[in-house]
């Protein structure tokens, strides 16, 4: 236990966890309606749709990457699902080409740069752009009301009381967890992400996994997708549009470094929690909306200026 | 052990690499033998690294031919190289900082179980003995590299290098940023490799102890091997001589002449 309060990741996670008791602990204090289960589950249920494409997110930082596109992958996943059922297509089938979907502009994204060794930033932020230009062209800029079909469980159903949305989150996060931990691969994504030369040089093949991340990330903003159509029976173009800096601002909080090769999944379900407690407590306390960004900011702000400052500077 | 018969664990025949109108080396010959330690000296642009990559297969030579323990063997890609048993140790180390002492001495090279999995445990007992029987005192082999020293850096990048089954290793500067005592230290680690009967490269550019740690000299000038020669029969002054061309080649190649080394 000593060993591992040396690790400076640790000490992230703890002033993580604090500030995020310190939270709850101010919201249930100022309102009477917060600390309940069906307040919990409503958080859950909050982030779990962004929370799938974090996780994919974290993974790819960790490795020394950046995606900018995940959001727009997903509104493209979510447009192709709809179309999908609309033409009346075999309920699995629908399923495993929208996630496909998603894969393929993943595949992408990873060409762009580890083939064509494009600054992640940059290639993504053009995929950004042309995924969603992709689900807007797709309908001439019009939603696709899909209502009631085989897939609204997904999005709507729940299981022991809290959503499948949020057990799948859950499932996800422990999966993502055991694989960077005790796998190869994982180890192997840490390594490469603090140094990519090293692993080049023992003969690790850092392109290959490094491209996987991309498309693992890929589909999991598929998933998240399909998830945000079922709920809300409708595909929109504009899904999660802007959502992409929530969603870095979260992993970011969660003690990943831009430069890659730190902090875990725990750190980003912890960045996470932070911000849909804030947003949620916001809410109750009928704070004026625009509030909500001035406070989400803040605390990434001061997060990261706290984390710089306790490794001496990170920015040089 | 040592007998003038036996074949030399690598021999480099006639080797000759060109960048462009560049020629980075012309025609070396060079045998390293187990349990020798070579200092590889030369100026800058001499041709030092240009040699040290061809060996680790990260170039290809244009002539010449290699020979392991006497049959002949094709060096093309780094993986060539590792077959071979040669590992090079690179002058920024190549570690990654973020990860343990003992995730970097197996790094690429992980116990598995069941395929995919990391054997952890495996790892760090596999690292602590290697540590011990290289004579490497650290706090924890769980600790991150970044918070080590040049010296103890040094360590590890060696460790790795024989962990990944390295008998001919290729040190790249090894003390080039370190202090007095680390200095020591990673002298002390060429000299246990010596008793370990691996092949041993330096290249640095430092010749104070040069002569203490080495068996044999091998200077580069302009792409040629200049000089090849026992260094209980050299002097610094005779090395900075042929670094600088002021003293005529002078090259004892093959291993009849091998003076092999008693621990100094």
């Amino acid at each position: 236990m000593i060993s591992a309060l040396k690790r400076q990741d640790n000490w992230t996670l703890i002033g993580l966890f604090i500030t995020l008791l310190m939270l709850i602990a101010l919201f249930s204090w100022q309102s009477e309606f917060f600390f309940t289960t069906r307040n919990f589950i409503n958080i859950g249920q909050a982030i779990s749709i962004r929370g799938l494409i974090a996780i994919g997110l974290t993974v790819v930082m960790i490795a020394g990457g950046l995606d900018l596109s995940m959001a727009a992958v997903a509104a493209v996943a979510g447009m192709v699902t709809a179309s999908l059922i609309t033409l009346e297509v075999n309920s699995v089938l629908v399923g495993v080409l929208g996630i496909a979907a998603a894969g393929v502009l993943g595949s992408f994204n990873a060409l762009l740069i580890v083939k064509f060794r494009i600054n992640p930033i940059i290639a993504t932020l053009g995929t950004l752009l042309f995924y969603r230009g992709l689900a807007f062209v797709s309908t001439g800029g019009d939603n696709i009301v899909i209502g009631v079909n085989a897939w609204s469980e997904l999005g709507r159903g729940s299981w022991l009381g809290a959503p499948i949305t949020v057990w799948l989150f859950l499932a996800v996060v422990v999966l993502g967890m055991c694989f960077m931990r005790f796998t190869v691969a994982g180890n192997h994504l840490y390594a490469i992400g603090g140094n990519s030369e090293a692993c080049r040089n023992v003969g690790i093949r850092v392109d290959r996994l490094r491209g996987w991340t991309y498309v693992a990330q890929a589909c999991l903003a598929g998933l998240a997708g399909l998830m945000l159509t079922s709920q809300s029976g409708t595909a929109l173009p504009s899904a999660l549009n802007g959502a992409e800096l929530d969603i870095i601002a979260a992993v970011l909080l969660g003690g990943i470094a831009l430069s890659g090769g730190r902090g875990g999944l725990l750190g980003t379900l912890l960045g996470l929690l932070i911000i849909g407690v804030v947003q949620n407590g916001l809410i109750l306390l009928q704070v004026q909306i625009y509030w909500q960004s001035v406070v989400r900011g803040a605390i990434l702000i001061i997060a990261v200026t706290l984390d710089s400052l306790r490794r001496g500077g990170g920015y040089r | 052990m040592g007998k003038p018969s036996k074949p030399p664990l690598i021999r480099l025949s006639n080797v000759s690499k060109a960048f462009g109108q560049v020629k980075a080396l012309v025609d070396v010959s060079l045998d390293l033998h187990a349990g020798e330690v070579v200092g590889l000296l030369g100026d800058n642009g001499a041709g030092k690294s240009t040699l040290i990559k061809i060996l680790s297969g990260n170039y290809h030579a244009d002539e010449g031919s290699f020979e392991y323990q006497g049959r002949p063997v094709t060096i093309n890609r780094p993986a060539d190289a590792q077959a071979l048993g040669i590992a090079t140790v690179y002058q920024d180390l190549a570690l990654v900082e973020t990860r343990s002492v003992a995730h970097n001495i197996y790094l690429g090279r992980e116990p598995r179980r069941f395929g995919y999995f990391m054997d952890r445990r495996k790892m760090e007992r596999d690292a602590n003995v290697m540590l011990e029987e290289l004579n490497i005192r650290l706090a924890s082999q769980k600790t991150d590299v970044e918070l080590l020293s040049g010296g103890q850096r040094q360590a590890v990048a060696l460790s790795r290098a024989i962990a990944m089954g390295g008998n001919i290793l290729l040190l790249d500067e090894p003390t080039a940023a370190l202090g007095v005592e680390q200095t020591q230290q990673v002298h002390h680690l060429i000299t246990s490799m010596r008793r370990q009967d691996k092949a041993v490269v330096v290249i640095t550019h430092d010749l104070s102890d040069i002569l203490d740690i080495t068996d044999r000299i091998a200077v580069l000038r302009q792409g040629k091997l200049w000089a090849y020669a026992p260094s209980s029969e050299t002097t610094t002054n005779q090395i900075i001589g042929w670094i600088t061309g002021v003293a005529p080649p002078h090259v004892r190649n093959g291993a009849g002449e091998v003076n092999k080394g008693s621990d100094r």
